[in-house]
């Protein structure tokens, strides 16, 4: 199961934060980010892209400027989840067509959605591209209309 | 106004300061606090908007949540939107907004705008609480028979859900697998392969009906794995890797403890184990999960030797991604596989080389883990050549490692020594604190070795007088305590050793800078003893000892005076400096008494059981010798009496301990001394025999309180103490010196060490009690888990001991056991591997486990612990899982 899924910028800014597990207080959970990002941030290209981190497992890649990080429980296949990783960012980048660190940010409503179509309640749902942009077309369509 | 989210990004974007965007953002908080309250309609999805940014930069947004649910509960989609979003990012753990947003989804499931259903249960997937999600259970439960793939897949995850946070709600969704899996959306296969893991795991009896499912998958898997390229899900040239690892997954469920699924899936688990190549990613990944199918199920031998295989072809791959999971893999193995794994030993050590640390973690896990008497030796040699290379964090790792095979598998003491010193030398300062006692122990034990370790040692410190401080701390003491030895036999072989060269390198580390304080003390000692173990030798001794009598350091200066006076009282300078007793190590003491029962249980050793009573008996003298102490009756009388006591309660057993009370309390001044050694000695052979130490221990204990009560023999009982007081010899040596400070004082000593002394000895009953008393953890089909436990200390951490002894006193045997612990996060727990797989019936034998447990915390914690035995019986495979709560230890 996933616990959460984390993109973060090379300087350790948080671009987009989901959570799958509660009880976690904003506090507690600024502390998380950082100390996990700090550790992923420090490794080097050559260490494999696993970190164990108290109870989990944390997945990251790294994609130019943005660090994708995923923190899963003990049974996740980890090699699944950098598969996951990829395919999510293969459809940010179809969806925003080049995606960079601006765009989710200024997206982030947008960069949401996808991750929704793509997982919920920390298990995956959908993985092909086309399936999981397609709401977010007929989205764009009625914004359009309206404006 | 307040500002647009672009203008807001931007501005929080050119703060240079953590400071400057702690004042952006509280101004715009202000400002957005404001507009809730003027109900401002039209900005409010642009302030929510806002929030999640401020909630994701990490600070506070919980006013907000309300006006989600006021957006959320808008007509229009784009509101609604934006409601939800941050209804599941900021509202997470507010249990009333979540109450009151129940309706609202309610109402929203039941649209006709299927998106405007998406976003509800993309909502309720996110954050829904187990109050909301019983309330709308029936709303899904029809969403899942949705005509919508889109839906139904969102609210079978959101089934997921419920059953994880309402668990009796799992026979709603059983009914809806069978139509989920049949699909041909993948998107709804892949949440129905989920919802059947979550059930089986909420509700493992279910596992039996599921497996009739087994068939279908095994189909299902054959065609992705045949599929080729297919454009809809390929992942670079693999259809679906998402699907097959999953059905994978559920598959290692049903297969686990049933033959007749295993063999169905055999087929294609070795298809997929060994067609797969191991260049990309997704293959791998794929392999991974199936290579741990095959090892969870049962398969046969064959299977998992190409499962093990297979792995091993991940380590010597170049992924390093792929040897993690690997060795993560294999360490699994290590208990079901030893013989397999053990075949690979050189790729896993080879891992040990490797440039990640992750890796070098797991792989010297690993190497541990096939560790065995046989191989031993040159797993260790692996293991010191990657010593000094390794970074300081790793180091530890590996001396620790190193340590702990020492202790459980070493084949001869010499060996046990020559690698210890290695460990020494190499390991620098990064080693292990109880190396030192390790070795001291070690060297106490075998007369033989103590001219071979003391020399070995003061030659390297010749060569090298600067090594770490641990090292010089060590041989300090050994030279010291050995010297005699050392010098009379190098002189008779011919060595190049003699005392003014030893004193001179005590003199010379004594005087560097780059000698702790510390290793100050362990030298000062080392010198005190030189001068009993060779004579002549006082007043160089003496003059070396001279001018730390005025050194800054306190501890330094109070040695140096007291062993300087020490010079003055030649009569008892010897008997203090004696020979230090052999230390006994407490988890050894634990095995050997493992034995004794055992034997007891079985009648076989009538001797040793006589042997146990007897020390038993011992230990109720000095029981009643701690009642005379705590009542404060000091005569040797009182003592004498119950002595008779104990006769009368244990008749069988009087001669021995009476013997040895008698032959105390006839004698005096030195003679007595004497016989307490002889005594001491009796005690440790009959401990050798018997292994109950840790009562000698008791014994030693309360003998020399039995003396302290006499006034008389004052002088006795401080040697008494020194000697007997065998907690550890490092430390002992520091206990010899204060009772030393105490002969210069002369002061309150009696009351000072009775009280001490009281304290140990309590604690030593309390264990005792604690450890009499078996737990009955587990008793079903006929076999028996009993559980006893030991509260002490490893490594200066708190610690509980366990010994696990399982019988079958059933008719059928047991095969396949295997027993699994989990203890809270405050604990750590390590189970030795079991002494067998199988359990003769009828209570003709048993499995040993010996299990340790340490805290992480500070605070008390009560032990709980969780089980999972698994057996076969009768062809049956059986896994329960078992609470262990009730344990009344607290440490």
């Amino acid at each position: 199961m996933i616990k959460f899924i984390l993109i973060v910028n090379k300087l350790g800014q948080t671009r987009l934060a989901q959570y799958y597990t509660t009880g976690l207080s904003i506090n507690k959970r600024v502390a998380l980010e950082n100390e996990i990002t700090r550790r992923c941030l420090s490794r080097k290209d050559k260490e494999c892209s696993f970190l164990e981190f108290r109870d989990l497992k944390v997945i990251y890649r790294r994609y130019a400027s943005l660090f994708f990080l995923v923190g899963v429980d003990e049974e996740e296949n980890e090699l699944g989840i950098l598969e996951f990783i990829h395919c999510l960012v293969e459809t940010l980048d179809k969806y925003f067509e080049n995606v960079c660190e601006l765009d989710l940010m200024f997206n982030i409503d947008k960069a949401y959605m996808i991750l929704d179509e793509m997982a919920l309640n920390g298990n995956i749902i959908e993985t092909n591209k086309k399936n999981i942009i397609a709401p977010l077309h007929i989205i764009d369509q009625v914004s359009k209309k309206l404006k | 106004m307040s500002m647009q989210v672009r203008d807001l990004i931007k501005a929080v974007r050119g703060c240079k300061t953590a400071q400057k965007i702690r004042e952006v953002i509280t101004r715009e908080s202000a400002l957005i606090r404001n507009s809730f309250r003027k109900e401002d309609k039209i900005n409010r999805p642009r302030n929510i908007y806002k929030l999640i940014y401020i909630h994701m930069l990490g600070f506070p947004s919980e006013f907000g949540q309300l006006e989600c649910l006021k957006l959320i509960a808008n007509p229009s989609y784009i509101g609604k939107r934006i409601g939800y979003l941050g209804l599941s990012i900021l509202v997470t753990e507010n249990q009333e907004v979540l109450f009151m947003s129940t309706n609202i989804i309610r109402n929203d499931l039941s649209s006709e705008d299927r998106y405007v259903v998406g976003l509800a249960l993309a909502a309720l997937g996110n954050i829904g609480s187990p109050e909301m999600l019983r309330d709308l259970a029936p709303e899904i439960e029809k969403l899942m028979e949705s005509e919508s793939s889109y839906l139904k897949k969102k609210a079978t995850l959101v089934a997921i859900r419920t059953i994880r946070l309402v668990p009796e709600s799992v026979d709603r969704f059983i009914g809806k697998v069978r139509t989920l899996i049949g699909e041909k959306n993948h998107g709804v296969v892949l949440t129905g392969l989920q919802l059947v893991l979550s059930i089986v795991k909420t509700e493992p009896e279910t596992i039996v009906k599921f497996r009739k499912l087994v068939p279908g998958l095994v189909r299902m898997l054959k065609s992705l794995v045949n599929a080729g390229y297919s454009s809809e899900y390929d992942f670079r040239g693999t259809a679906d890797p998402f699907l097959q690892y999953n059905i994978l997954r559920l598959l290692r469920y049903l297969g686990e403890g049933s033959k007749k699924s295993s063999k169905l899936m055999a087929d294609i688990l070795t298809q997929v184990g060994t067609s797969g190549g191991i260049s990309k990613n997704v293959e791998i990944a794929i392999l991974y999960e199936a290579v741990s199918t095959i090892l969870s199920i049962e398969s046969d031998s064959k299977l998992r030797v190409t499962a093990i295989n297979t792995l091993s072809r991940f380590l010597s791959g170049r992924h390093n991604n792929s040897k993690y999971v690997a060795l993560n893999t294999l360490l699994k193995a290590v208990n079901t596989e030893p013989k397999s794994l053990k075949r690979h030993r050189k790729v896993i050590v080879e891992c040990l080389k490797d440039k990640d640390i992750s890796i070098r973690r797991r792989a010297l896990d690993l190497v541990f883990g096939i560790m065995d008497k046989k191989n031993v030796e040159s797993l260790t040699q692996e293991l010191l050549d990657c010593l000094p290379k390794a970074e300081k964090e790793f180091r530890y790792d590996i001396t620790a490692k190193i340590c702990t095979a020492i202790e459980k598998f070493s084949p001869n003491d010499k060996w046990q020594i020559d690698t210890l010193i290695k460990v020494l030398t190499i390991g620098g300062q990064y080693i292990r604190d109880d190396v030192s006692s390790m070795m001291t122990s070690v060297i106490g034990r075998n007369p033989d070795l103590q001219y071979y370790t003391s020399k070995k040692l003061f030659n390297i410190l010749l060569d090298d007088r600067y090594r770490n401080q641990t090292f010089l701390q060590v041989s300090s003491w050994v030279i010291g305590e050995y010297g005699d030895i050392l010098m009379q036999k190098s002189e008779k072989d011919g060595e190049l050793i003699n005392t003014t060269q030893a004193l001179d390198l005590f003199q010379i580390l004594l005087e560097s800078s780059r000698t702790t304080d510390e290793t100050k003390y362990y030298i000062l000692t080392a010198l005190i003893k030189f001068s009993t173990r060779i004579e002549g030798y006082d007043e160089l001794i003496k003059k070396i000892i001279k001018p730390y009598r005025e050194h800054v350091n306190v501890e330094l200066q109070q040695r140096a005076c007291e062993f300087f006076l020490l010079f003055d009282y030649n009569e008892i300078r010897d008997p203090i400096l004696d020979r230090m007793p052999i230390f006994v190590e407490k988890e050894i003491e634990l095995e050997i008494e493992e034995e004794v029962s055992e034997n007891i249980n079985k009648g076989e050793n009538n001797d040793i059981q006589k042997n146990t009573q007897i020390i038993q008996n011992q230990i109720n003298v000095n029981q009643n010798i701690q009642t005379v102490q705590n009542t404060q009756n000091t005569g040797i009388n009182e003592l004498l009496m119950l002595n008779t006591e104990t006769k009368k309660t244990q008749p069988q057993n009087k001669q021995d301990s009476l013997n040895f009370l008698q032959e105390i309390f006839s004698g005096s001044g030195s003679r007595s001394n004497n016989n307490n050694n002889n005594m001491n000695n009796n005690n440790n052979n009959n401990n050798n025999k018997t292994g109950g130490q840790g009562l000698g221990l008791d014994l030693g204990l309360g003998l020399g309180l039995g003396l302290g009560m006499n006034n008389q023999s004052q002088r006795q009982n401080q040697m008494q103490t020194q000697r007997q007081t065998q907690q550890n010899q490092m430390q002992n040596q520091r206990q010899t010196q204060q009772n030393q400070r105490q002969i210069n004082q002369n002061q309150n000593q009696n009351k000072n060490q009775n009280q001490s002394q009281n304290k140990s000895q309590n604690q030593n009953q309390n264990q005792q009690k604690v450890q009499n008393q078996p737990f009955v953890v587990y008793e079903k089909n006929g076999i028996k888990i009993e559980m006893n436990f030991k509260v002490g200390n490893i490594r200066g951490t708190p610690a509980v001991m366990s010994i696990i002894k399982t019988t079958n006193i059933s008719s059928i045997p047991i095969s396949n056991y295997l027993l699994q612990v989990a203890v809270p996060k405050t604990l750590k727990a390590q189970l030795s591997q079991p002494s067998g797989q199988t359990i003769p019936p009828n209570g003709n034998g048993l499995v040993n486990q010996q299990l340790q447990i340490i805290k992480l915390v500070q605070q008390k914690t009560q032990l709980s612990i969780l089980l999972r035995v698994t057996y076969v019986i009768n062809g049956q495979k059986i896994v329960e899982n078992k609470e262990v709560s009730n344990i009344p230890i607290f440490f």
